[in-house]
């Protein structure tokens, strides 16, 4: 039964692709919500000098809550692609910081399902980026 | 220059100069940056417009000058990515005293069929006084 669950399957894929390269992982997940999590590491900076990371780890990890929080509250295993991301940035993430984005899915159509994301750098009361994306289901009849 | 920061060397992007008197960035196709089989991860694709924004900005500002900071971005995926080398290229719509405004397309094939675009919205710090 626990096995036959699409976010049980999601949760135990061996990484790959660019969730592995960026060694992104699953923390938590509820019926609407999942929260991923990616560790630092120095390939993630922009400026070395300023200590400054790059955003694109950032847009990477919400892409990949976003989707988890889909299958979350569909309970489904679906083809699905990213339409739109929108993300405001509140301030650069530390560096040597693990990553922390935990997205919602609040919406779900036969073609389309949105969510909202909240990003943290380990303290959740400090936010780093909010974003909020759209997916189209690539297998919608 | 953005292609010679930690993040580019990560994702393999480079610079090349795509029209005369601009620079784009191109990256090669790796299964590292691979999302469902077959296709470019739309985060990586995300992160490629980014690039070729603040890249659109470093060359259009002194180097010595405050580095601009992002205020927010927009993405829209047109079409999956192939896995195949991938383009970038952006330019700065407006140049204001506290807020740059910058576009970006990427693509694949040809610069008419782009498979994502993005707008950026960048905050000039002007550092102390004003």
């Amino acid at each position: 039964m626990e096995e036959d669950d699409p976010f049980e399957r999601l949760k135990n894929l061996p990484p790959r692709g660019h969730h592995a390269l960026l060694g992104i992982y699953t923390v938590d997940n509820g019926p609407d919500w999942a929260e991923l999590a990616c560790p630092f590491a120095p390939g993630f900076l922009i400026d070395p000098d300023a200590g400054l990371v790059a955003s694109g780890p950032v847009i990477s990890l919400v892409d990949a809550a976003a989707g988890a929080a889909i299958i979350a509250r569909t309970r489904q295993w679906r083809g699905m692609a990213t339409l739109d991301l929108h993300i405001d940035y509140l301030r650069p993430a530390k560096a040597g910081q693990t990553l922390y984005a935990r997205a919602t899915c609040h919406h779900v159509t036969r073609k389309v399902a949105f969510t909202r994301c909240d990003v943290h750098d380990g303290d959740p009361a400090s936010p780093i980026a909010f974003a909020t994306a759209s997916f189209f289901f690539t297998d919608a009849p | 220059m953005i292609a010679d920061t930690p993040y580019a060397r990560m994702l393999g992007i480079a610079s090349i100069a795509s029209e005369p008197g601009t620079v784009g960035l191109m990256m090669p196709a790796t299964t590292q940056l691979e999302g469902r089989q077959g296709f470019l991860y739309g985060g990586v694709i995300a992160s490629l417009l980014e690039l070729a924004c603040l890249e659109a900005i470093t060359q259009e500002r002194d180097s010595d000058g405050p580095r601009p900071k992002p205020i927010n971005i927009s993405f829209d995926f047109l079409r999956g990515g192939l896995m195949v080398e991938t383009f970038a290229q952006a330019r700065l719509s407006r140049v204001g005293r506290h807020v740059v405004n910058a576009d970006a397309i990427c693509w694949q094939a040809g610069r008419d069929r782009p498979i994502a675009t993005g707008r950026m919205h960048l905050l000039l710090d002007q550092g102390r006084g004003r």
